[in-house]
């Protein structure tokens, strides 16, 4: 789910964003680090608010002042255990990939696929193979014609390789993935209750 | 959170932070990220181009799957103040506050809990199975009437 989380961090601004308002440039500052990157707290997806920016001092030989600046970001975190609602994305013989819009390494492995099931391919498309699940008799196809909630099963962070000198209040700066493997609890239930 | 403890919502260990910490509901970061977006589009002649992509389609997400969806809610946000320190609940605090409570919720229960919107108590406990556990135990009809009660706030006046 999405958090409101407080960090610290020390931002030097570039010289050309200086004609702007301090907290104003500050943002920009902060937006470039920390905007859609996965940090340990969550894929960072906007900069909230500015509590406080001290310091402006400039380091011997650097032409840009540098600020110790507490700020809120709003972060999408997933939790194991979460369950959260989705949207198919595409399927193969291996499982399903769903998608959130701004975070698409979902994935449901085979075994997590409500039961009874089959896989068959896709007549509306070659190269894909579709999921049906079979409850009660009935043959329910798994596909983008409805929400799909899926329990959090666990959570991968790929190998991540640190840029930044500074040791913030951060501990990762990451770009890249961070993908979920879920126990798929099938809830097609977009405009009617199953 | 303890290095040895595994993190499951299921049954509620997520590390005491995030179980005080500022979780928030769908609709609320559809109302920060509209406000930020009417804001974006009063100061700046090409607003498109400062919003980033991770922005509009977490913005397009959270709409979409918003419990409370209010069309005039923007309209009501506009005459919030752009920045605020501490987040206040802007759809009445009053409501959620009563909830969490009368049927000692945490935030991130009532925050699954208002993204999912539940029907009934059985879709309750297979979302949110902590609900019948951590010592309150609550029966299918305790968890009907905060269902009932969650559907009944309302926007902040």
């Amino acid at each position: 789910m999405f958090c409101l989380s407080e960090l610290e961090d020390t931002v030097r601004v570039p010289p050309d964003l200086l004609k702007l308002p301090l907290e104003v440039a500050i943002k920009k500052v902060l937006q470039k680090l920390f905007l859609d990157k996965v940090l340990s707290i969550g894929l960072c997806v906007s900069i909230y608010d500015i509590k406080s920016a001290e310091g402006g001092f400039v380091l011997p030989g650097d032409g840009a002042p540098t600020y110790k600046v507490v700020f809120i970001i709003v972060v999408f975190r997933p939790f194991v255990g979460e369950v959260i609602a989705a949207r198919f994305k595409e399927s193969d013989s291996n499982g399903l990939r769903l998608t959130l819009g701004f975070f698409e390494d979902i994935y449901v492995p085979a075994p997590l696929i409500p039961r009874p099931n089959r896989c068959e391919p896709d007549p509306c498309n070659r190269n894909q193979m579709r999921w049906v699940w079979i409850f009660e008799e009935q043959e329910y196809i798994i596909d983008d014609s409805y929400q799909i909630n899926f329990r959090v099963e666990n959570i991968s962070y790929p190998p991540v390789p640190t840029e930044r000198a500074e040791d913030g209040a951060i501990d990762d700066d990451g770009l890249g993935p961070v993908s979920w493997w879920e126990g798929c609890s099938e809830r097609n239930n977009e405009d009617d209750d199953t | 959170m303890s290095g040895e403890e595994e993190e499951n919502a299921v049954e509620l260990k997520i590390g005491d932070e995030f179980l005080k910490a500022k979780c928030l509901m769908n609709c609320e970061v559809s109302l920060i990220f509209e406000h930020k977006y009417e804001h974006l589009q009063q100061v700046s002649e090409d607003p498109m181009n400062q919003v980033s992509q991770v922005f509009e389609k977490s913005l397009q997400y959270v709409k979409r799957f918003s419990r409370y969806k209010n069309p005039d809610v923007v309209q009501q946000v506009r005459e919030y103040p752009l920045s605020f320190f501490s987040f206040v609940r802007v759809y009445m605090p009053y409501d959620f506050d009563r909830i969490l409570s009368r049927h000692q919720l945490t935030e991130f229960e009532l925050c699954v809990l208002c993204n999912l919107c539940p029907k009934t108590a059985e879709e309750a406990v297979a979302m949110v199975p902590s609900l019948k556990t951590k010592g309150r135990a609550h029966s299918d009809e305790v968890i009907e009437k905060m269902l009932n009660d969650l559907s009944l706030v309302k926007r902040f006046e």
